[in-house]
């Protein structure tokens, strides 16, 4: 090893200190308590967040039902049959339809919202913010049984009256007709995680300085003009970190389909966790039997798929904070 | 946003039109409010009513009498009490080992130095951006071999591992932010490492326990997937969540029962939140500002 990277390797570890094994061992005797102190949680984290992220590799190379040691080695070809699988396409696809829909009904909504709320001289703005983010602390399987309850007690009621305003043709059954059960999901989607958006952005447009505000009404902005010159672009950073967040929850959406359709009526509504739930863990109702590989390998596929778009996300967020710091 | 201010006493006519456009937001927002909580209240009335009532007059807030038959029914023959004691167990457990867990390798991460901290903190940085859902199979194999499948014990330590590398982010933030003469003046004391965590940094850091125990409390009460998973095979070990999942395959016709069960689910997390709601947005937006 050359001095340099040596050097490097120093400087990566922490040492303030010169190279040596003696006074390294002193120092890890020194600080003996604070790997003590990160003991419990390190174990834990290698167990149960590292140990699975390199085992799920692994698993994906075995022909398994998921009972006793994985024997039958089959290398890549669980994610051939991944690839050429077309409830697996129509899987990302729905998951993608999802997150594409919500992602922008949600944050325009959430943001028009914000900004009404935010306005100072608007009474109870407090009590509002409330109401809009209760649905946020109740449970996505919660939701999914109450809105199947309303809609299997009045769901009837309302596309008679949709009916009767001429608006549709037939009654709509939501949840059991292919056609209506992902947008049905994904209106519920959208209802449910709002509050988070919200209050995002209210705490966003909270940061931005009022003097910048005041500048533009002196230069004679009307609302508009400072909406689209000053609130947007100092919101673009923040915003890319909200998109980012909502694009990732969105493409992870289990509990509200599992709860509210299961992901049928004929696969209508089936996103890629339940999938691989379907796959891994009930083997007699939809498929012959379970293949854990096989689940393990759609998995990490879909693993490899998000991190990319992390990746390119976090691109993007880089990118709006240096526009942001131009402005400023 | 920032609207010029006019003296309203100059235009009268602007005035009223101002009280106008503010009445007119009081009432959108009030409608859009009530439609927004009507699922809550609509769950809330139907778990009085009886069956026949349920389909007949569906929309209704107000049921005709407070029936409390189903209950009694949730609650014995649907065997929400187990349920409701273990979602209580599962959440307090997971939510104080985190709590403990988190400010133990946030102090000694933001306080002391040591060989390998940097290379522990790189390690945690990657973590945080690599997804973690689509490892449930090896965890399930792993809980599994460690005999810990269909076990209280077994969602507990999977949920807590969950909520360790996020939260040790918060707390290092926050005892980084905690000057360095409250640890010197107790140093000078012969106080030693855990004496300092214990009597000095962890009383300091009561907003972030608070913040991090609140935010772990929802997410533990609302968590479905790994409970779920983790008690296939145990009925008797369901959490509220997938117990009310399950009530609703298998009373597939007793609908009333189902919104009590619903109702007794979610009113423990709506009065908390209904209690402390300043504090849970503020942690929510304290998420995005940092």
């Amino acid at each position: 090893m050359s001095t340099q990277s040596v050097a490097t390797v120093r400087k990566v570890l922490g040492f303030s200190i010169p190279w040596n094994p003696q006074h390294l061992l002193k120092q890890i005797k020194k600080n003996y308590w604070s790997y003590l102190f990160l003991l419990p949680m390190a174990v834990l984290v290698g167990l149960f967040v590292i140990y699975p992220m390199v085992a799920s590799v692994h698993i994906t190379l075995y022909d398994w039902n998921g009972i006793g040691n994985p024997t039958r080695f089959v290398g890549l070809r669980h994610f051939f049959t991944v690839a050429r699988d077309g409830l697996f396409w129509n899987a990302v696809k729905h998951t993608f339809t999802y997150a594409l829909v919500l992602v922008p009904i949600q944050l325009t909504l959430a943001l028009a919202l914000a900004l009404v709320l935010n306005n100072p001289r608007l009474k109870g703005s407090t009590v509002y913010r409330a109401v809009f983010f209760s649905p946020v602390v109740t449970s996505a399987a919660l939701v999914g049984v109450v809105v199947s309850l309303l809609l299997s007690s009045s769901g009837m009621n309302l596309s008679m009256a949709l009916v009767d305003a001429g608006i549709i043709s037939s009654p709509i059954d939501w949840l059991g007709d292919p056609r209506f059960s992902l947008a049905a999901v994904i209106g519920v989607g959208i209802w449910h995680t709002l509050g988070y958006n919200l209050v995002y952005f209210l705490a966003a447009l909270q940061s931005i300085p009022k003097e910048l505000y005041e500048a533009a009404d002196l230069d004679g902005a009307n609302a508009w003009q400072q909406f689209t010159k000053v609130t947007v672009p100092m919101l673009r950073e923040v915003g890319a970190v909200i998109v980012f967040l909502a694009i990732l929850g969105s493409l992870q959406v289990f509990d509200l389909v599992l709860v509210m359709t299961g992901g049928g009526p004929y696969f209508s509504s089936e996103v890629v966790s339940t999938y691989i739930y379907h796959y891994a863990f009930t083997p007699a109702s939809i498929q012959v039997e379970s293949n854990v590989g096989y689940a393990s390998a759609a998995a990490l596929f879909m693993g490899l798929l998000v991190m990319g778009i992390t990746a390119m996300q976090l691109v993007a967020v880089k990118y709006a904070h240096e526009r942001r710091a131009e402005i400023k | 946003m920032a609207i010029k201010i006019i003296p309203a006493g100059k235009f009268p006519a602007l005035r009223l039109n101002r009280r106008a456009a503010s009445l007119l937001t009081h009432a959108i927002l009030i409608v859009l409010g009530f439609v927004y909580t009507y699922p809550f209240l609509w769950i809330f009335a139907s778990s009085f009513k009886t069956p026949g009532e349920f389909f007949s007059s569906g929309l209704s807030l107000i049921p005709r009498q407070l029936n409390l038959n189903n209950y009694v029914y949730a609650w014995q023959t649907g065997h929400f009490d187990t349920y409701f004691f273990n979602t209580v167990i599962t959440t307090v457990a997971t939510t104080l080992i985190v709590i403990l867990l988190t400010s133990m390798a946030g102090y000694v991460l933001s306080k002391t130095s040591f060989p390998g901290k940097k290379v522990f903190i790189g390690g945690i940085l990657v973590l945080m951006f690599l997804p973690a859902g689509y490892t449930i199979i090896p965890t399930f194999e792993l809980v599994q071999k460690l005999g810990l499948l269909n076990s209280l014990l077994g969602i507990i330590v999977v949920q807590a591992a969950g909520g360790l590398i996020f939260n040790t982010l918060l707390f290092m933030g926050y005892f980084a932010t905690i000057g360095k003469e409250v640890e010197e003046a107790a140093l000078v004391d012969g106080a030693n490492l855990p004496r300092i965590y214990w009597y000095v940094m962890l009383p300091m850091a009561k907003p972030m326990i608070a913040t991090v125990g609140l935010f772990q409390f929802m997410i533990n009460w609302n968590s479905f997937w790994i409970p779920l998973v983790f008690t296939l095979g145990n009925e008797k070990l369901r959490t509220l969540a997938v117990g009310l999942y399950a009530f609703v395959g298998e009373n597939s016709t007793g609908w009333t029962y189902v919104s009590a069960g619903a109702v007794m689910s979610v009113i423990p997390i709506l009065i908390l939140f209904f209690f402390l709601q300043r504090y849970f947005i503020e942690a929510v937006a304290g998420a995005i500002k940092g």
